[in-house]
C-alpha cells in the first residue's frame, strides 16, 4: 500500500521568530527522507505540527490526498503517523510494558504477544518488565519505536535519533529503519548530521530560517554541498595540529579515584587514573550516563571524595570547593548551560559576578562593585563575540550559542591554567560550534591545558591531543589522538575492547 | 485472663477508629500526589468536611445526607484548588496553604451556631458479634461502615494504581506530564479528577471526626490531622499500604500514650504527646529505606505546574 504525505504552505509564527515560513514538501512511502537543518531552522516545529503537538497558523497537511486535521497527538495517532522525539516521551518510573500499554487499546495479553512478535521480527532485545530508567538510551529509543510500530504506522518520523546513540547503536538503528522502509513505512528523518543523510536517506530537504531552501536526491549531494546549503555560507574547516607532550610539565594528576553513589540515577566511578600535561587537551569520550557527570563534578569540586588525591600544579586540591579551585586557576564549563553554568533569570553582568574570585575586586567590604563588573562583562562580550553589548540583558534571552560564548568567556578571561568543559557545543549551530572549537584550540596554543568531556566524537577527534573513553564509570587506556578513529571510539563506547 | 484479652481487643478497636481519618485523608492525597499535584489544603478540606457534615446532620437529621454533604464540600474546596493550580497555573504550595487557612476560618464561622449541640448516634454494624466474641469481637465488629471502607481503601488504592489502566495513567501523568500529553492523555483532566477525589476523601475524613469519632462540633477539631496525613504520604513513599501502617502506628501510639498519661507515669506529658509523631516518622523512615523503590514510587513531577504547548 502506498502512502503519500504532503504538507502545504505551513506557517508557524512565534513571538519574535518565524519558525515555519510557507513550508511545502511531499513524501511517498518506500523512501527515507531527510529533513536537514541547523538548530532553529524550523525542523522541530514542522515535526511537532505533523505529530499534532503544535498547531500551525496557516497551511494544511494531506495524507493520501485527503486533508487531515492534526489538533492533538491523538489525531496523529489516528492517522497512523508515528513519532519518535529527540527527548524521549517515556515514563521513567514505569516498566517498559506499562509504557507500551498506556496508549494501546489492546488487552495486556494480546499486546504482549504483539510486542514479542515485533521484538523477534526486528531482533530487538529488551526486558519488558524492568523500569525504563534502567535502560540505555538506545534501548529507550527502541521502546519509543516499538510504541509506534504497535499501531501499524504509515508514517514514522524520527527527530535527531542518533544524538544519544553509540556508533554501533546507530548502525543497528539504520538497519531497522531500512527494514521499516522496505515494509512500506514512510520515514522522515530529522537531523543536522550530514554523514547520516548520505548513508541512510534517499531524498533530502534542507531547511534554513524556517524555509525550505532545497530538495534533492542524496545521490547528487556531497557533505560539502549539503553543509553549505544548510549554513548558507562557506565554512572553513579547522583541524588541530597534534603535539607531543612527552617532555612537558605535568599539570594535573589523579590517581585511584573511586566514587560510589547512593543515587540509582548516578554512576559509580571505578579506579580512575589520569594525568594532563601543560598545553594539552585530553578528550574523554563516552555515551552520556557513563559517569561523565560525576567525573565533571569531581573535577570541579561539586563532589568532594574523602581521601582522593587530585594534584594540580603540584598542589593537593582534592578537598577544595569550586570557588577555591578557581582561585588556583582552574575553570569549568558545565554541560547544562541554563541551570548549572548560568542563572537564566539574572542579567549578564550578574552572571559574570557569580563566578567571583579574590583578584577581581568585584566585591568590596561586602558591597557589589557594579561598575567594575559591568566593565569586565563588556570586555567578555566583545572579546568572545557574543551577539550583544547589553550587559543588563537577562541571560535567558541569549541563544544557546551566545550563552555558551559568554560562559566560556567568563571562564577564560582570567587566564586559567586548566579548563574543564563538558559537551561545550551541545545543541549549538554550526557557526557557534566553529567559534567554540577555535577558542578551545587557541587556549592550548597559549600553553593552557584543557579536559574535554564530550559525547560528540567528531569534536573529540578534532580537538584532543589524547583521547580515552569512559564506560560504566571506568576509563579506557588513554590513546594518542592520531592513532584513534571514530570506529575505535565506537567500540570502546559500547563496552568492547581493542588492542 | 479473658477479661484482659478482651480489654486488649477493645484497645485495638479504639486504635483502628482513631486512625480512620488519617487513612482516608492520606489515601485521597496520595492519589492527587501520584498524579503530580501537591495539595497542602488537606487540613482545610478535612475541617470543612467536618463542619458541613455536622451542620447537615443537625439541619436535615439525616446521616446519609450529612456524609454525602461533607464529601461534596471537600470536593468543592478542592475544585477551587484545581481551578487555581491547573487552569490558572498558580503555585501548588501557596495555593494549598491558602486553602487550609481558608478552610479553618470558614469552618469556625459556620460552626459558631453549632457549638454545644449534641451529635446523633451513628449506626454501628455487628454490635451483637462484638459483645459475644471475646478479643476478636471488639477488633472486627461494632464499627461504622466508614471504618470498614477506610480499611479496604488502601488495598483498593494499591490495586487501582498497580493493576488498572486508570492507575497507570495517573502514575504516568505524575511521572512526566509532558510525555503523557504528547501521548494524547488529557493531563489537566486527569489531575482535576485526582484533586477532586482527594478533596472528597478529605471531606469524608472530616465527617468521620464530627459524626462518629467525637460526635459534636468543636472549633479546630481536626487538630493537625490533615498535616499528619500529608506527612504520612511522603514518609510512606507514596505506597498506600505503608500509609495504612503509618496511620495505625500513629493512632496506636496516640491511644497508648493517653493510657500512659492516665496511669500517671513519671514522663512529662509533652514528651508523651510528641511520641506518636516521632515514632511514626521513625518507623516509616525505617521501612522505606530502599532508595531504588523511593525513586520508582516518587511522582517525579510532584508540585510542578503543567501547561500545554500551543
Amino acid at each position: 500500500m502506498n502512502t503519500k504525505l504532503k504538507v502545504s504552505e505551513i506557517s508557524k509564527i512565534y513571538p519574535g521568530c518565524i519558525a515555519n515560513d510557507k513550508v511545502s514538501l511531499e513524501f511517498g512511502s518506500g523512501k527515507i527522507y531527510a529533513l536537514l537543518g541547523e538548530n532553529g531552522a524550523g525542523k522541530s516545529t514542522l515535526v511537532k505540527i505533523l505529530s499534532g503537538v503544535v498547531k500551525p497558523d496557516e497551511g494544511e497537511v494531506f495524507l493520501n490526498d485527503e486533508s487531515i486535521k492534526l489538533n492533538s497527538p491523538l489525531d496523529a495517532k489516528k492517522n497512523n503517523i508515528g513519532m519518535v522525539f529527540q527527548h524521549f516521551n517515556l515514563f521513567e518510573t514505569l516498566s517498559v510494558f506499562e509504557n507500551l500499554s498506556i496508549d494501546s487499546d489492546k488487552k495486556d495479553k494480546e499486546l504482549r504477544v504483539l510486542v514479542n512478535d515485533i521484538l523477534k521480527k526486528y531482533n530487538f532485545k529488551i526486558d519488558l518488565d524492568i523500569p525504563v530508567l534502567n535502560l540505555s538510551a538506545g534501548q529507550k529509543q527502541k521502546v519509543e519505536i516499538i510504541r509506534c510500530l504497535i499501531r501499524n504506522p504509515k508514517v514514522l518520523i524520527m527527530d535527531e535519533p542518533t544524538s544519544v546513540l553509540t556508533e554501533q547503536e546507530t548502525d543497528d538503528l539504520f538497519i531497522s529503519l531500512k527494514q521499516f522502509s522496505k515494509d512500506g513505512i514512510l520515514i522522515i528523518y530529522i537531523t543536522h548530521k550530514l554523514k547520516e543523510v548520505l548513508s541512510l536517506c534517499d531524498e533530502v530537504a534542507v531547511m534554513r530560517k524556517g524555509k525550505v531552501v532545497s530538495v534533492s536526491n542524496t545521490i547528487d549531494e556531497k557533505i560539502e554541498s549539503l553543509a553549505n546549503k544548510m549554513v548558507g555560507e562557506n565554512l572553513n574547516t579547522i583541524k588541530k595540529k597534534i603535539n607531543n607532550f612527552k617532555n612537558s610539565e605535568e599539570i594535573l594528576k589523579i590517581s585511584n579515584l573511586n566514587f560510589k553513589s547512593d543515587d540509582p540515577y548516578e554512576t559509580n566511578l571505578n579506579n580512575l587514573n589520569l594525568s594532563l600535561k601543560k598545553g594539552e587537551c585530553l578528550g574523554i569520550a563516552g555515551i552520556s550516563g557513563n559517569g561523565q557527570n560525576e567525573l565533571f563534578q569531581i573535577l570541579s569540586g561539586e563532589i568532594i571524595i574523602e581521601g582522593t588525591s587530585i594534584m594540580f600544579r603540584n598542589k593537593e586540591i582534592g578537598k577544595l570547593n569550586p570557588r577555591e579551585r578557581r582561585e588556583y586557576l582552574m575553570a569549568f564549563s558545565p554541560e547544562d548551560r541554563i541551570s548549572q553554568a548560568a542563572v537564566p533569570e539574572l542579567k549578564i553582568y550578574e552572571n559574570v559576578a557569580l563566578n567571583n574570585f579574590k583578584s577581581s575586586n568585584f566585591f568590596e567590604k561586602g558591597l557589589v562593585n557594579e561598575k567594575k563588573i559591568k566593565e569586565h562583562s563588556k570586555k567578555i562580550l566583545s572579546n568572545f563575540s557574543v551577539n550583544t553589548d547589553n550587559v543588563e540583558l537577562k541571560s535567558q534571552f541569549l541563544s544557546g550559542g551566545n550563552l555558551q560564548k559568554l560562559i566560556i568567556g567568563r571562564e577564560l578571561i582570567t587566564s586559567p591554567e586548566l579548563l574543564v568543559c563538558f559537551n561545550p557545543t551541545w545543541g549549538l549551530d554550526v557557526g557557534a560550534i566553529n567559534y567554540i572549537h577555535e577558542t578551545l584550540i587557541q587556549i592550548n596554543e597559549q600553553g593552557k591545558s584543557s579536559i574535554l568531556i564530550s559525547t560528540d566524537n567528531d569534536e573529540l577527534l578534532k580537538l584532543s591531543d589524547r583521547i580515552c573513553v569512559i564506560y560504566k564509570g571506568k576509563l579506557s587506556k588513554i590513546m594518542n589522538a592520531d592513532t584513534v578513529t571514530a570506529e575505535k571510539l565506537g567500540i570502546l563506547m559500547g563496552g568492547g575492547s581493542i588492542d | 485472663m479473658s477479661f484482659d484479652l478482651n480489654f486488649i481487643g477493645i484497645l485495638i478497636g479504639a486504635i483502628m477508629a482513631s486512625s480512620v481519618p488519617l487513612i482516608l485523608a492520606a489515601s485521597g492525597e496520595l492519589i492527587a500526589e501520584r498524579s503530580g499535584v501537591l495539595n497542602l489544603g488537606v487540613e482545610g478540606m478535612m475541617i470543612i468536611g467536618a463542619i458541613s457534615g455536622f451542620a447537615l446532620m443537625v439541619v436535615t437529621d439525616n446521616l446519609f445526607f450529612a456524609v454525602l454533604g461533607s464529601m461534596l464540600s471537600g470536593l468543592i474546596l478542592s475544585l477551587i484548588f484545581g481551578l487555581l493550580t491547573q487552569s490558572l497555573l498558580t503555585n501548588h504550595v501557596a495555593t494549598g496553604l491558602a486553602l487550609t487557612i481558608f478552610g479553618i476560618g470558614m469552618s469556625a464561622m459556620i460552626g459558631k451556631n453549632f457549638v454545644g449541640i449534641p451529635g446523633k448516634e451513628f449506626p454501628l454494624l455487628f454490635l451483637n458479634l462484638k459483645e459475644s466474641i471475646p478479643f476478636l469481637g471488639p477488633i472486627f465488629f461494632g464499627h461504622s461502615i466508614i471504618l470498614y471502607f477506610a480499611f479496604v481503601l488502601p488495598f483498593l488504592t494499591n490495586y487501582v494504581l498497580k493493576k488498572t489502566k486508570t492507575g497507570l495513567i495517573i502514575r504516568a501523568v505524575g511521572d512526566s506530564p509532558t510525555s503523557a500529553s504528547n501521548q494524547g492523555i488529557n493531563v489537566t483532566l486527569v489531575r482535576y479528577s485526582c484533586i477532586l477525589y482527594g478533596g472528597a476523601m478529605c471531606g469524608l475524613a472530616g465527617a468521620y471526626l464530627s459524626l462518629i469519632y467525637t460526635p459534636q462540633w468543636i472549633e479546630n477539631m481536626t487538630g493537625g490531622r490533615g498535616w499528619i496525613a500529608l506527612a504520612l504520604v511522603v514518609f510512606a513513599t507514596w505506597s498506600p499500604i505503608k500509609v495504612l501502617i503509618g496511620a495505625l502506628i500513629f493512632g496506636g501510639i496516640t491511644i497508648l500514650q493517653l493510657h500512659m498519661q492516665a496511669v500517671g507515669l513519671r514522663i512529662p506529658v509533652q514528651l508523651l504527646s510528641a511520641l506518636p509523631y516521632i515514632m511514626t516518622i521513625i518507623v516509616l523512615v525505617v521501612i522505606s529505606r530502599d532508595s531504588r523503590k523511593i525513586k520508582l514510587n516518587t511522582p517525579t513531577s510532584l508540585g510542578q505546574i503543567f501547561y500545554k504547548e500551543k
